[in-house]
């Protein structure tokens, strides 16, 4: 199971139960990084998919059904539980900052970090992509 | 283009002040905005933290007002020339299309202007918008700049008017915005600004919050009655006590060794430190909120 999550420059996801941003270039982003392969989200972030692409499988326990090497969307979930399921980490970074209350859990030691990029987004300047592998 | 742009009197602002919760405040456009006017007296003593969560984090907009329609609404000085409640319903035609000017023709109430190393950009002060110029594009409007600490501007509102500004021009809905400075009786500095956003189409799906920032500089003293300031001695109060913490040079936050935060820092921004808590403070860090050093 591979995680993409969305960080503030503090490390920030989430700001009174509702994420701190969104981008519509970001998404196709994630569209891409799934491949062939399905995207695993819940229901709370499929809602931002309006074209709902066909490769979206959307569940609440998706952390859970998500098979080997299939990417997971985490907006809103503590991935704490799930570290050891983790094969790979796609950390998006804003390159702002907005309010936060729930920050990224898990400490990136142990991780190689395989390729960075940067982009564009729809409405941030920068958006920095960093591909950590184990 | 601006749909409309709304002046309420001095008059509507003190009743609004001066009315008990549950009492609102008319405004030309007809209805009340405030259900619950906040006073200094029920916002907590700043305690490291650049904001406080208020009534659950549920802002206190007035029904009638959740309409698709832009607006924004400055309000007039008062009597001591000081800014008053501005709020908008923030919408993709209200935000900026040109590039900001110069505001240095305004000069808020309290202006004192003093410069310290360790502030970042080392001006204490800056000329503060209420609603922020991604919101609104205001540039030199004198009823949304207040006098505020660099530690209020950045630290405290931006983040709120980044996420609105991001959530806006994402989705293209609206987002009721309202930024009200509260003061302590006559003083010419605003002790803080109480902040409200509350995204209108999905009923606050998106954006939801009502707190309060403080208008505070970490390591500097401020006489709020005339907006004169100083260093704060580095011997009152605080621990003395020297420990090793790691910086975050772009956030100004400071964290413990083991703090995730500090794992997952970009190699450019950490910087490891040992010395006083009190000291990192002064120099304008703020303590991580996870680890809690």
């Amino acid at each position: 199971m591979i995680a993409a999550v969305c960080l503030d420059d503090n490390n920030g996801m989430l700001f009174n139960r509702r994420r701190q941003s969104q981008d519509r270039l970001l998404r196709a982003d994630l569209i891409r990084e799934a491949g062939d392969g399905p995207l695993w989200l819940d229901a709370y972030s499929a809602k931002q998919f309006k074209e709902a692409p066909a490769c979206l499988r959307v569940a609440e326990d998706f952390l859970e059904q998500a098979g080997a090497g299939e990417l997971c969307f985490v907006e809103d979930r503590d991935l704490t539980a799930w570290a050891g399921k983790l094969e790979g980490l796609i950390l998006y970074r804003w390159n702002r900052t907005y309010p936060a209350d729930v920050r990224f859990p898990l400490s990136l030691e142990g991780w190689r970090l395989a390729r960075t990029e940067e982009f564009a987004g729809s409405s941030h300047e920068k958006i920095t992509k960093e591909v950590y592998e184990k | 283009m601006k749909r409309w742009k709304l002046c309420l009197t001095a008059l509507a602002l003190s009743l609004c002040l001066l009315l008990p919760a549950g009492c609102g405040m008319p405004m030309e456009g007809g209805g009340d905005s405030y259900d619950i006017a906040w006073t200094l007296d029920d916002i907590p003593d700043y305690a490291g933290e650049p904001y406080v969560v208020l009534n659950d984090n549920q802002p206190e907009f007035s029904e009638e007002y959740m309409t698709t329609d832009s607006f924004e609404t400055y309000g007039e000085l008062d009597e001591l020339g000081r800014c008053t409640m501005c709020w908008a319903n923030i919408g993709v035609d209200l935000m900026p299309t040109e590039s900001r000017e110069s505001i240095s023709s305004v000069k808020p109430t309290g202006w004192i202007q003093n410069q310290y190393d360790f502030v970042d950009g080392k001006s204490l002060y800056n000329r503060c918008h209420l609603i922020g110029f991604q919101l609104t594009g205001e540039n030199a409007n004198g009823q949304n700049l207040i006098t505020g600490t660099r530690y209020l501007n950045v630290v405290g509102m931006l983040p709120f008017e980044n996420m609105v500004a991001d959530y806006v021009k994402e989705t293209e809905n609206h987002v009721l915005y309202r930024v009200t400075p509260l003061y302590e009786d006559g003083e010419l500095v605003a002790r803080g600004v109480h902040m409200e956003g509350y995204s209108v189409e999905d009923g606050g799906e998106g954006v939801c919050f009502n707190v309060y920032c403080y208008n505070v500089q970490p390591g500097v003293e401020i006489d709020y009655t005339t907006g004169e300031n100083w260093a704060a001695d580095a011997d009152n109060g605080g621990d003395a006590a020297e420990v090793t913490y790691v910086l975050n040079t772009s956030s100004k936050k400071f964290h413990l060794p083991d703090c995730s935060g500090a794992k997952n820092m970009k190699e450019e921004n950490r910087q490891d430190y040992t010395g006083t808590r009190e000291m990192l403070i002064q120099q304008g860090y703020t303590p991580c909120g996870q680890c809690k050093p």
